[in-house]
């Protein structure tokens, strides 16, 4: 009876409730809608530059990427406080230049920018052609005084000198240093300060010659900021005239870097000559900068209208991708984020694939069993389970990830064969156990032989890596010792207290920064080796202009490091992206700008 | 008292100096500022070494490296702070102002919630000491106690974010889901209200039936995607406050403070049908002068039907008051979320304090930061109610166990005066030590939630800065710390005393 009468009084409470609530309130108003755009077309690409897209049109939408959680610094990516592939993954959206990298690490020529060539080798001459349309956002042309600024920067010393060696200190904030005036005195020439055209005649030949000039700052503000005309100011580089030079190298230091993060600069201090600018009212303190296609961009238009970069940790990511939060996202690959990414199914699409950073192990030639001892060192990298290393330990992450035979040149690249069929025979693909402990005989050593291995912990992968060799190599007679610590670039490097060093280069995609690894006096050579003919080699390859002098120097080197083992390369760090598959056009990069490299390419289907 | 004051304001700058102190050395020493620079393989690494050195002054010996940083940090007596940059030229001043605005923001809702809930568990559980109920929420205290924060965040996000999102793009409950949760409801509410076995069960059935057809007829009316509430639900929820909060506080012996709530729970609607145009176009700004304006007009109200209870009256129709206001926002905030849905799709987002670029209106921007400060908000509610509940708990009982608690019941006082007056009030003064503190703590930052869900907060800005051995953004949330605990030490201190008596003297 109770219970009935309890029922009726809930029904009609119920009722009552839902009554009341089908009253109107004020706050009742009508829903919003979206609407839908065009969008540009995919292409399927081909080699390692951007496609052509054809006829794109700038479609409305909003695509999100996150690079990590810092924060935005400012314009001016090239001072040392805010050189940070964080930093540039926003400005190389804004400042257009005459190349880029490609998804291999080779150089693309963007023509829309303008034209080079090097019309003499030796002594090293290029001719520089901006393109006749190539204008800066505010409407001013980009002519030869953003370039001769850009030279400036990195060349003119605080005594209001050009340097001489690249050792002085430099009058601009300029992370590049001076070595720019150090190859090129004169400085780049041409006949007007609006002159579209410009040669820069290299005082000796430099090999990378190619990607020491890509895309400058806008000398025309630099030259308000310093109270003088852009003519004045070509004409006070030219003439080392510090009463301009010193104010407008104070504005090119600290007027491009936001100290408020939020804090927009002044729109009429930053024109852009890429496809984005920023967005006004875009950045949120901590959270997130929004760019927006320029609209007064020359070349082939942004494909959508805005992209967001927000500032979230990368251990956020898989779950705000799942979540639409982000749309493109770069996690740290691991066979745990892959797994993640492959659970959420097929609203996202995942591409794993190699990068520009390689591991190996390298020999201290300053001290120890190895230093003088070739068959020791043979007998160790005859038991070193490369393989084993990469199935286990890469392949689970990126399928296409394989053992890595060169030094100058990744497995992606072109060329890879070919230098590798010159400069190794594959002896130590596989563990040779009997050829290790034999080679381990003729070194007349006795076991056990304490090979200490270090490295930069905490770092899980390489402490596997480094059972893994211990468990091989002891056999053999060697006693490996896992010594990987937090101070290994800080103290253990630098003293050479271990007998191989574990860690990896990040390649540079510069020709010649290799010299600095592997000559007697480079500044890089941490394990001290020393061998003429590769000294030589060196030299040659860095004062040639010659992309065939190049390929044949980097295989008699790597011929030679091999023969003398400096070290056993292992594989190239394996890459992971993901993308909502609403996107098109998205494309990991192994370079160090990652998938971000062509974002104005990216377009949502509709 | 303000002699008091002055001799702890004066300890505490001391205190303050010598731990800056030990702080700047500690952090200057906890690592390598070049990590990064040694690993580089840059031609120029040398120079870029060597410029690092120079910005961050790391060739100073470390006492005029602390002394540069207390200079600046003298300035802001005199109106010139300066707490120096970060190792990436970023002016720390700004980029602190920023963190604590954050993490106020985030930790300001959570405390509350925590502290209403925590302390409104504790009063229960302890006085259904020993029952089922109590027993469930000890284990749910320990629980989310023991959390590990980082995993929590991640179940957080994938059932509170993603399946969320995935369900409202539909936006119906199954059958099996509405009775299940209908079941578990039922079976909580008789925990709680106890009883016998007839009246447990009749709680239980009643409570059952009245979800299961509430969720069935929202299903119906698709009320997730496209839900209201209305003016009359507003008025039911402002009564309904009035009346609990009556009960609560005076009981209903003395109708004029009722009559006084339920008067201000109708004078509350109508001001939101004569306020409407305001109230859906406002201003913060707007916002909280018609928030003081139903504030005074409550308290009015309380003065007018007092009679002799007047404080009491007033004290009631305020509560109400506040708690009509509250409804209101809440029915406004419900009639907007189907154009915040139309806005975004996805409404509960996994990271950042509010969506880039989100182009709603004033409503529509406080569901989106709603949204987003939702599942942090839950987290830290969780883990600091765990605390709240089981220090209120013991004080309560340990109250309860007194002489003049029996004294009270002897002479034949109902039970909610005895709680409310004698039992609970007492229970509190422990309590506020415990918030006090807490609060303090709190500003520092919760450094993994505001990681996990990519807010930049105090503790961002502390973990950054070590992570870069950066000393001016790890004291410049020292400051912040260091000042929030001392100030808060003494407005418990403050609070102790007026809530105690004794120790006035």
């Amino acid at each position: 009876m109770r219970i009935t009468r309890a029922g009726a009084a809930v029904s009609a409470l119920a009722a009552g409730a839902l009554l009341l609530s089908a009253c109107t309130s004020p706050a009742q108003n009508d829903e919003a809608d979206g609407n839908t755009s065009p969008t540009a077309a995919t292409v399927e690409p081909t080699g390692s530059c951007k496609p052509d897209l054809g006829g794109v049109e700038t479609a409305d939408g909003n695509i999100s990427y996150s690079v990590g959680e810092a924060e935005f610094l400012g314009y001016n990516s090239n001072t040392p406080e805010t050189y940070s592939t964080y930093n540039t993954a926003v400005t190389d959206r804004l400042i257009g230049g005459f190349w880029y990298w490609g998804v291999d690490g080779s150089v693309c020529r963007d023509e829309a920018f303008g034209t080079y060539e090097a019309i003499s080798e030796d002594p090293l001459q290029v001719r520089y052609t901006i393109a006749d349309d190539a204008t800066w956002s505010d409407g001013t042309p980009i002519t030869y005084a953003d370039f001769l600024l850009d030279w400036a920067a990195q060349a003119i010393t605080t005594d209001g000198t050009v340097t001489t060696d690249g050792s002085e200190t430099a009058l601009f904030n300029h992370i590049s240093g001076l070595t720019l005036g150090d190859y090129v005195p004169e400085g780049p020439k041409a006949d007007s300060a609006d002159a579209k055209s410009f040669q820069y005649d290299y005082e000796r030949v430099y090999a990378d010659w190619e990607i020491q000039i890509s895309g400058p700052f806008p000398a025309h503000v630099v030259a308000e900021q310093a109270g003088v005309s852009t003519e004045q100011l070509v004409e006070a580089i030219h003439n080392l005239d510090m009463s301009v030079l010193q104010p407008a190298a104070e504005f090119w230091n600290t007027g491009w870097l936001s100290q408020t993060p939020g804090e927009l600069p002044d729109p009429a201090l930053v024109p852009v000559s890429g496809p984005y600018t920023f967005k006004e009212g875009g950045w949120v303190a901590g959270q997130s900068i929004t760019l927006t296609a320029n609209e007064n961009y020359w070349g082939t238009p942004a494909a959508t209208r805005e992209l967001t970069f927000r500032f979230a940790p990368a251990d956020t990511h898989v779950q705000a991708l799942q979540n639409g939060d982000l749309d493109v996202i770069e996690p740290q690959a691991t066979v745990d984020t892959v797994a993640q990414l492959e659970a959420i199914g097929s609203s996202i699409t995942i591409t794993t694939g190699q990068t520009l950073t390689w591991e190996h192990l390298d020999f201290n030639f300053g001290a120890g069993p190895f230093a003088d001892s070739l068959p020791l060192r043979e007998a160790f990298a005859y038991c070193v389970p490369r393989q084993e290393i990469v199935d286990n330990l890469i392949k689970p992450v990126d399928d296409s990830a394989e053992v890595m035979n060169a030094r100058e040149v990744f497995p992606f690249q072109d060329g890879y064969d070919e230098v590798v069929e010159a400069a190794y025979d594959g002896r130590y693909d596989q563990v040779d156990l009997d050829q290790a402990k034999a080679k381990f005989e003729e070194a007349g050593a006795t076991a056990p032989v304490q090979v200490r291995i270090g490295y930069s912990a905490p770092n899980p992968r390489r402490a596997e890596e480094v059972a893994s060799i211990k468990a091989s190599c002891d056999q053999v007679g060697f006693e490996v010792q896992d010594v990987g610590s937090a101070d290994f670039f800080d103290t253990v490097l630098p003293n050479g207290d271990y007998e191989v060093a574990l860690f990896a280069w990040a390649g540079s995609g510069q020709i010649a920064s290799g010299q600095n690894i592997y000559s007697s006096t480079g500044t890089q050579n941490y394990g001290k080796y020393s061998d003429a003919e590769v000294d030589a080699a060196w030299e040659t390859l860095a004062s040639s202009a010659d992309p065939e002098v190049h390929t044949e120097q980097v295989k008699i080197i790597e011929k030679k490091l091999w023969d003398t083992l400096y070290g056993i390369p292992l594989f190239a760090h394996p890459g992971v992206a993901a993308y909502s598959s609403t996107l098109q056009n998205v494309r990991d990069s192994a370079a160090q700008s990652g998938a971000v490299w062509n974002a104005e390419q990216w377009s949502r289907a509709s | 008292m303000l002699k008091f004051i002055l001799r702890r304001v004066a300890v505490s700058a001391v205190v303050l100096l010598a731990a800056s102190f030990l702080m700047f050395v500690l952090t200057i020493n906890s690592g390598d500022p070049l990590k990064d620079l040694r690993e580089s393989n840059a031609t120029n690494k040398q120079q870029l070494i060597d410029a690092r050195i120079a910005f961050m002054g790391l060739d100073l010996p470390w006492y005029e490296r602390y002394w540069n940083w207390l200079k600046g940090v003298g300035g802001c007596f005199t109106g010139q702070c300066d707490l120096g940059v970060t190792a990436n030229n970023v002016d720390v001043l700004s980029l602190t102002t920023q963190a604590a605005g954050a993490t106020l923001r985030l930790v300001t809702l959570a405390t509350l919630l925590a502290i209403v809930v925590g302390v409104a568990l504790g009063i229960l559980t302890a006085i259904r000491q020993y029952s089922g109920f109590d027993y469930s929420v000890t284990f749910g205290a320990f629980l989310f106690f023991s959390l590990p924060v980082f995993w929590a965040a991640v179940l957080l996000k994938e059932y509170g974010a993603i399946r969320y999102n995935d369900w409202i793009a539909t936006g119906q409950y199954q059958p099996v889901t509405i009775l299940v949760s209908a079941a578990v409801l039922g079976f909580v509410l008789q925990a709680v209200l106890g009883g016998d076995r007839r009246r447990r069960l009749l709680t239980a059935g009643g409570t059952f039936a009245f979800v299961t057809v509430v969720m069935f007829v929202l299903n119906a009316l698709d009320w997730y995607r496209n839900p209201m509430f209305g003016a009359g639900m507003v008025l039911l929820v402002s009564a309904g406050a009035g009346v609990v909060v009556t009960a609560l506080v005076t009981g209903f012996g003395n109708r004029r403070v009722l009559y006084g709530a339920l008067t201000t729970a109708v004078v509350g609607v109508v001001a939101y049908f004569v306020f409407a145009p305001v109230l859906l176009d406002p201003s913060w700004l707007s916002l909280i002068g018609l928030f003081l304006l139903a504030v005074v007009v409550s308290l009015g109200i309380g003065y007018a039907w007092g009679g002799y209870a007047r404080r009491q009256a007033m004290l009631v129709t305020l509560v109400t008051g506040v708690l009509t206001s509250l409804a209101v926002v809440f029915d406004i905030l419900v009639a907007h979320w189907s154009s915040f849905l139309g806005l975004k799709s996805r409404p509960i987002s996994t990271i950042g304090a509010a969506t880039p670029n989100f182009t709603g209106g004033f409503w529509e921007s406080v569901l989106d930061m709603g949204a987003q400060i939702l599942l942090p908000t839950v987290l830290l509610t969780l883990i600091s109610v765990a605390s709240y509940s089981r220090y209120t708990r013991s004080s309560m009982l340990e109250v309860m166990g007194q002489d003049y608690v029996r004294t009270a019941r002897a002479k034949g006082l109902s039970e909610r005066a005895v709680i409310t007056k004698h039992a609970f009030r007492n229970a509190l003064i422990p309590i506020t030590t415990i918030v006090a503190f807490d609060f303090a703590g709190l500003i520092g930052g919760a450094v993994i939630t505001e990681r996990v869900f990519g807010w930049k907060g105090m503790g961002a800005l502390f973990a950054d800065g070590l992570n870069h051995v950066d000393p001016a953004p790890v004291m410049a949330f020292f400051l912040v710390t260091g000042v929030a605990a001392v100030l808060m030490n003494l407005v418990a201190d403050i609070i102790y005393a007026s809530l105690d008596p004794r120790i006035r003297r």
